[in-house]
């Protein structure tokens, strides 16, 4: 009787490890991971699928070849979903996903509305929501993926870590994830923007292993200015002065350079080590204001000009310099998205659904309208601490 | 008439005052039994035997060449006490003598072995070893009835609480300050004649993560090395299977950088990962097993072919990846760290279903395999104390001595799941100054 019940537990122990037959088990030489994804529309109204996919062997070798470190695939289909499993007919593996890097969206469709093309990178379990999202800007998503780039073998990483590192320390772009991106296409009260990637040189120099052979590669890839969105369709860019603004307001600045000429003659430059922005909604008489206070604490650069930084003053006026150049970018922000684009590209509606939710309710089907009516009040605190290692600039005794 | 029964009388004084006082030996004993005769008299006792008398005197005259106290082989030391039991059961209880010297210290003696007739002797501190235990080991030791105990093992196949666990419930060590130590803390040894290797009840999962140098070295790094044998133990027991699982089912929680690495070491690579991993762990297996049987100059050949052909030139031909000897290694040597070798064996097993669970489900047949042993664990029970004590059930005042151990003054009672009496240790003021 109990070696019946064992003999039972046994055999039905045994058929779940063999009917299991190792699901979902795939070995890492069966994988082509891949690292960058390019969609765009083509002309027949078809999804353009590109997808870049590193070459291990190559990358971590101790005998490189002439083989490129990452291959490219391309293909279309009626759905994204369908171009990715046609790519099977190009590629000997299946594409792996989880560590994708680098979301790369062409102009047409970026033109077009991306909100329908993101669902499948929302909702397949491969993607790892950790990837930036970025836009193709004057160039076509295979090109711009197809430039092998100097320094990182990886180009995904090379443009994920050049996004990364802009905004730790220019903050002139910043890298948004799809989670965020959604959330504020999603959300009446604030439009996304996303950062640019572009191609410097000859896109098609850029292909070649030659590109990377020589000291000063021809054909580099750059992470460019942010481009303004309405819900989900880019409508323009914004300058570099404006995306630095636009940073300042939504608190996402870490570390960046303030410069300036100072009154006789040179620059300064102010190295902005650390900012904090809050923005709040105000009401008189049932209209909405907003008003946004940043302060900032930075440290002398570089400096040019005869300024003596013994002097108390001197910096007190450096602080009022750098206020006001901060803010002239704040304002340059606001400016563009309220005329140029007619975007609330901040945020500002969530903080008034916040603040006011029944007065909310009468804007929220038309708000960008009423964003351009919108009065902003900016208010820059800046404190430099620290002079560098020398109080004078470096000058010749006449 | 008068003459025979006064012949029977004076053979019956003479016999009276040979054992009282003329044989100037020590263990007389009286033989009434023709079979017990039998028994000392092959066992290496002189009998007297005097006419008209119906009892036999026996001399305890036993000798023979042995092999001397020497250093311990299979469990050797930094600091502490290097000298090891030997196969003779009488050098074994001296050995213990020397350490404890307390009146209470008991050695009841048994034979077991109806061909061997293998002398036994149970050790424990009487007033400190606790009863139930005690009467348990008497018990289970004489219910044994086998023609022949030739070491220690046997006793133990007969004793121990669960016998199809991987675990082992009884400890054994040859070294008689381990022993020693075991004793004081009211365990009870049993010593087999014909074997360095004592037993020790009750044995919990803890004692075998504990070396008695912990004890010899100062606290710190006492506690120190025993933390890094729990991280060992894991590493051992989960390494090739993690490896295996995060390889084959979640390369989305492997770094970038180290996926690629390890992807681009799996490039040409023939077989599965798991296949890769079982068939080097086997290798290792098997190297080991060599390792111990072969006579000791051919034992270099053995590294020379086990550390080069079969790890570089494997990795040469692309049979395995660098990252899977690297694996195999690490867990080898981990498993090599357990002062207690019949624990390190158990782990060894172990992984291999580990690795069948980690090759079909991933993570979830690892953390099912996970559940399973602590479940097995926590039901197993040694001599009547639950296996995993104290960590489960949770005992507070002996966390003293199990993960981390505190200095000698701090170590104030013995652990009480091992007994109740005679608790006390060090007098809290020998600290003072």
């Amino acid at each position: 009787m109990y070696m019946n019940i064992y003999l039972k537990a046994i055999t039905l122990a045994v058929c779940l490890l063999l009917l299991a037959g190792c699901w979902n088990s795939k070995e890492l030489d069966d994988l082509g991971i891949v690292v960058a994804v390019g969609i765009d529309k083509t002309e027949d109204d078809q999804f353009l699928l590109v997808t870049q996919v590193i070459n291990p062997s190559e990358i971590a070798t101790d005998a490189p070849t002439t083989r490129p470190p990452v291959s490219i695939y391309e293909t279309t289909g009626d759905s994204i979903f369908e171009a990715f499993r046609n790519m099977t007919e190009k590629s000997p593996r299946k594409m792996y996903l989880s560590q994708l890097r680098v979301l790369v969206i062409g102009n047409r469709l970026a033109e077009e509305g991306i909100l329908p093309s993101l669902d499948i990178f929302y909702r397949d379990h491969e993607f790892r929501t950790a990837f930036f999202v970025t836009i193709a800007k004057d160039t076509g998503v295979k090109d711009l993926l197809k430039v092998l780039t100097p320094y990182e073998k990886i180009p995904a990483n090379k443009l994920m870590h050049s996004m990364e590192s802009v905004q730790k320390s220019l903050g002139s772009s910043k890298g948004i994830v799809i989670d965020e991106l959604i959330a504020q296409i999603l959300s009446k009260g604030q439009n996304p923007v996303l950062p640019g990637l572009l191609i410097e040189g000859d896109a098609e120099i850029g292909t070649a292993i030659e590109n990377i052979e020589k000291i000063d590669a021809p054909t580099q890839l750059r992470v460019d200015h942010l481009a303004v969105m309405k819900e989900d369709r880019v409508i323009g860019w914004l300058t570099p002065d404006e995306s630095k603004g636009l940073n300042y307001i939504t608190g996402d600045m870490e570390s960046t350079t303030v410069s300036y000429p100072c009154d006789s003659e040179g620059l300064v430059s102010v190295e902005v080590l650390r900012t904090d922005s809050s923005s709040k909604a105000k009401f008189e008489d049932r209209t909405p204001s907003i008003s946004i206070e940043l302060d900032l604490e930075g440290n002398v650069g570089e400096l040019n000009c005869p300024i003596d930084l013994t002097k108390a003053e001197s910096i007190e006026t450096i602080n009022g310099d750098v206020e006001k150049k901060v803010k002239q970018k704040m304002e340059a922000a606001i400016k563009a998205a309220q005329e140029d684009f007619g975007s609330d590209i901040f945020g500002f509606g969530s903080l008034i659904q916040r603040k006011n939710p029944d007065y909310w309710k009468t804007v929220e089907k038309d708000w960008n309208s009423h964003f351009k009516e919108l009065k902003v009040e900016i208010q820059v605190k800046a404190q430099i601490r620290r002079k560098g290692n020398s109080t004078q600039p470096i000058t010749i005794e006449e | 008439m008068l003459e025979v029964s006064e012949k029977r009388h004076f053979t019956h004084h003479l016999y009276e005052s040979i054992k009282e006082a003329n044989l100037p030996i020590g263990e007389m004993s009286e033989v009434e039994d023709k079979q017990d005769l039998l028994k000392k008299l092959l066992s290496g006792e002189t009998i007297l035997l005097l006419d008209k008398q119906t009892k036999a005197l026996s001399a305890s005259t036993k000798g023979w060449r042995d092999r001397g106290v020497q250093e311990t082989t299979s469990e050797s030391v930094i600091r502490g006490p290097k000298e090891a039991f030997t196969e003779t059961i009488r050098t074994n209880t001296a050995l213990l003598r020397r350490k404890i010297k307390d009146p209470n210290l008991r050695v009841e003696a048994k034979t077991i072995g109806r061909k061997t007739c293998t002398d036994i002797a149970v050790v424990y501190l009487e007033g400190t070893a606790e009863k139930e235990v005690l009467d348990q080991v008497k018990e289970r030791l004489n219910q044994i009835d086998i023609d022949a105990v030739l070491e220690s093992g046997y006793i133990e196949e007969f004793i121990q609480d669960a016998q199809y666990s991987p675990f082992p419930t009884v400890y054994n060590s040859e070294k008689p300050d381990a022993i020693a130590g075991g004793i004081l803390e009211g365990r009870v040894a049993i010593l087999i004649d014909g074997t360095p290797n004592v037993l020790l009840v009750p044995a919990l999962f803890v004692n075998f993560m504990q070396s008695s140098e912990d004890y010899y070295q100062r606290a710190d790094i006492g506690t120190l090395v025993r933390l890094l044998r729990l991280f060992c133990f894991s590493v051992a027991l989960f390494m090739p299977s993690l490896y295996i699982a995060f390889t084959t089912f979640h390369q989305e929680m492997i770094p970038p950088p180290l996926l690629i690495s390890l992807a681009s070491q799996r490039e040409g690579v023939p077989f599965p990962a798991f296949v890769e991993a079982l068939m080097m762990e086997l290798t290792f297996e098997v190297l080991r097993e060599a390792g111990v049987r072969l006579p000791k100059p051919v034992g270099s050949a053995v590294s020379i072919v086990g550390a080069l052909v079969l790890g570089q030139s494997a990795v040469q031909a692309g049979l395995v990846s660098p990252a899977m000897v690297i694996v195999v290694a690490i867990t080898a040597i981990s498993s090599f760290v357990f002062p207690a070798y019949n624990m390190a064996i158990s782990i060894r097993i172990l992984r291999f279903p580990l690795m069948i669970l980690a090759a079909t489900f991933g993570l979830f047949g690892i953390i099912l395999g996970m559940i399973a042993m602590v479940f097995h664990l926590c039901s197993l029970q040694s001599f009547g104390k639950p296996y995993m004590a104290p960590l489960a059930p949770m005992i507070g005042k002996d966390q003293k001595d199990v993960l981390i151990r505190l200095p000698h003054w701090g170590l104030l009672s013995r652990p009480s799941f091992f007994t109740k009496s005679d608790q006390k240790r060090v007098d809290s003021k020998s600290k003072e100054r």
